[in-house]
């Protein structure tokens, strides 16, 4: 180990630290993203319809984002609607940053 | 002799691979849309080659590079050793152009579209940028590490500058000069090769590229042998006489390439 | 020169630069995407970062260099090795790998497409091969560069085959394996960047490849910014200083 050099070290040391961080601070953040009720809905192992709100108007990158995730069927203002969406990736959805709000369809979403 | 048996122990590996590509063809491991047996790909070969088309995209692809050497080559010497003698631009530009050199090849290519739109123009941006700037970064970094004394035991002798750039300075870069011309050459001719599948409608990068759209297995194997053969050729007659040369005479520490 | 003096004339020269850019696009006559201002780019990067798209792009092309860099230094290494061991085998299989070396990932691609079509495995398998040969290549290399003497130096004092190719063999050619892993990824990153303008969905390469499609240059040129300095970053902390340490600590002095 002593044969690595100490730039090469103290430099992948900030990025794991960083990647830990980063990690961290999805974690923490991502049941803020998810709606309460929605929550509550996740626990019984069925696909979801779901409203995803972005503080933008999506671009192609997310909804083909989105498609991998479940069936895209439509977009109301910054609201992407997704249906039939597994609870593990609604999670994968609250993971990312950009999103503000998921929230059940025909809910408070809508 | 010897070196008749050095070459045929170094063709004997490729008459394996070929032997083992052949029965797998044969034997139908492998489906004839997937690799074509080696008599298919020699069959194209010939066609290609007697209806010209494979020598007017060798023709293409080489000429591209050519191109690129004789433009990049002479500005990026002649720059690396103006900016080397400056002790104030020299290690400013240096990260400069090692930033370039980062991004050399083939991700100036959308910009090089914008710019000039598709065709012979931004290909020859392409290599004229990937050449240009690993030139002038090694000739740079040549300039900058010949020992002072050399030069100031030239100026002692009552020599002038031009004494001491022609003498002294460039020809104890020279070594890493060539070392910058033939990576140049590496990285180039695989810029090259993924430009022109983009950029133009000729060269073996558009061979190749075009003969997937429709399948076509054996042009694109012929491709592929022609852009390796190729290099090996201009390593073996070209670049390794070069470095041997320049090193032998003028190298002052030879490191691994 | 200074350390201070240097960092002056460095802002200096930025600050000119920049001030000179933003000048010749305000003034010079052309359409704004052939030549977007440098705060155009810096503004792209912000919308790209609050969008999300730039983290996932930057984080997709670094999973796929550090993928093949990973398997580079699993099998390639090893394999390397193993052929270098005899002189024989290295003479037969020179020629060969040198042929495979030489020939980039992307001139496979067309083939690659056949095999696996537009997707990828694709992109994975074109940028492994491009990793992959180099580093076989200079770690076989690497074994043959070992001085005789010193492997007959164990073996005269009893040293077993496996203590001859853990103490003799494998640091004497750590500074080629060092080469190879530095310039197969140079050329993997290249190669990367290319299969993902040629088939991906994804990645910098498809990024500033797809914003030429919507003559959005300012994106172009923040992608290539970002490829450049990750490019830098990787080669100036890890790839250069383990080359050099390998080089000054167990390099052999040759010719």
């Amino acid at each position: 180990m002593s044969g690595i050099p100490r730039r090469t070290v103290v430099f992948l040391a900030v990025v794991l630290v960083a990647w830990l961080g980063w990690e961290a601070f999805i974690r923490l953040s991502a049941p803020g993203r998810i709606d309460d009720a929605l929550e509550q809905a996740l626990h019984q192992d069925t696909p979801v319809n779901i409203a995803v709100t972005l503080p933008f108007a999506p671009e192609d990158f997310h909804i083909r984002l989105f498609q991998g995730y479940g069936v895209v069927s439509g977009v109301r203002g910054t609201t992407v609607l997704i249906n039939r969406v597994q609870a593990d990736d609604v999670w994968r959805i609250a993971r990312n940053y950009w999103v503000r709000q998921i929230t059940p369809q025909g809910g408070q979403g809508g | 002799m010897k070196r008749l048996a050095a070459t045929g122990r170094g063709v004997l590996p490729f008459l394996a691979l070929g032997v083992v590509w052949d029965l797998l063809t044969r034997m139908q491991v492998v489906p004839a849309l997937f690799l074509p047996p080696p008599i298919d790909v020699l069959r194209t070969a010939w066609e290609l080659g007697r209806d010209g088309s494979l020598w007017i995209d060798i023709g293409a692809s080489l000429g591209r590079v050519l191109i690129g050497l004789v433009v990049s080559v002479p500005l990026a010497v002649a720059l690396g050793v103006a900016v080397g003698l400056n002790r104030w631009l020299a290690p400013i530009v240096e990260p400069v152009v090692g930033f370039f050199n980062a991004l050399s090849g083939i991700a100036w290519l959308p910009l090089a579209i914008t710019w000039f739109g598709l065709g012979w123009t931004s290909v020859t941006f392409i290599m004229f940028n990937t050449i240009f700037f690993l030139v002038f970064f090694n000739t740079l970094v040549g300039v900058r590490t010949v020992p002072k004394i050399f030069e100031n035991a030239v100026l002692t002798l009552g020599g002038g500058r031009r004494h001491v750039i022609l003498q002294v300075l460039l020809p104890g870069a020279l070594p890493s000069i060539v070392t910058g011309i033939r990576m140049s050459i590496g990285f180039g001719w695989r810029a090259l090769i993924a430009a022109e599948m983009i950029a133009t409608t000729t060269g073996l990068g558009f061979l190749i590229y075009n003969a997937s759209n429709f399948h076509q297995t054996d042009a694109i194997v012929v491709g592929i042998l022609a852009i390796g053969t190729l290099w090996l050729a201009t390593d073996r007659l070209v670049l390794q006489p070069l470095e041997r040369r320049t090193i032998e005479r003028w190298g002052l520490v030879s490191t691994a390439p | 020169m200074a350390r201070w003096q240097l960092a002056t004339t460095w802002v200096v020269f930025l600050g000119g630069a920049l001030a000179a850019w933003s000048l010749a696009a305000a003034t010079l006559p052309v359409p704004a995407y052939v030549l977007p201002p440098p705060l155009a780019v810096l503004t792209s990067g912000t919308e790209l970062i609050t969008k999300g798209i730039l983290p996932m792009y930057v984080g997709e092309s670094l999973r796929r260099i550090v993928l093949a860099a990973g398997l580079a230094m699993l099998v390639g290494v090893p394999a390397g090795l193993l052929l270098g061991l005899s002189r024989r085998i290295a003479d037969v299989m020179y020629p060969l790998l040198n042929f495979f070396q030489s020939v980039s990932g992307i001139a496979w691609l067309p083939l690659m497409l056949v095999w696996f079509g537009f997707g990828e495995r694709t992109i994975l398998a074109a940028v492994n091969y491009t990793v992959l040969f180099p580093v076989i290549f200079n770690a076989m290399l690497g074994v043959r560069s070992v001085p005789r003497i010193y492997v007959n130096a164990l073996r005269t004092l009893g040293g077993s085959r496996w203590r001859i190719v853990r103490d003799v063999l494998l640091p004497g050619a750590l500074p080629n394996i060092a080469t190879g892993m530095r310039l197969g990824l140079a050329y993997g990153w290249r190669a990367l960047i290319a299969a993902e303008m040629l088939v991906g969905a994804n990645g910098l390469g498809f990024m500033i490849f797809n914003a030429q499609n919507f003559h959005l240059t300012a994106r172009i040129m923040l992608g290539m910014t970002i490829i450049g300095l990750l490019w830098l970053l990787l080669d100036y902390f890890v790839l250069r200083p383990l080359e050099e340490a390998t080089i000054a600590r167990w390099g052999l002095v040759q010719r």
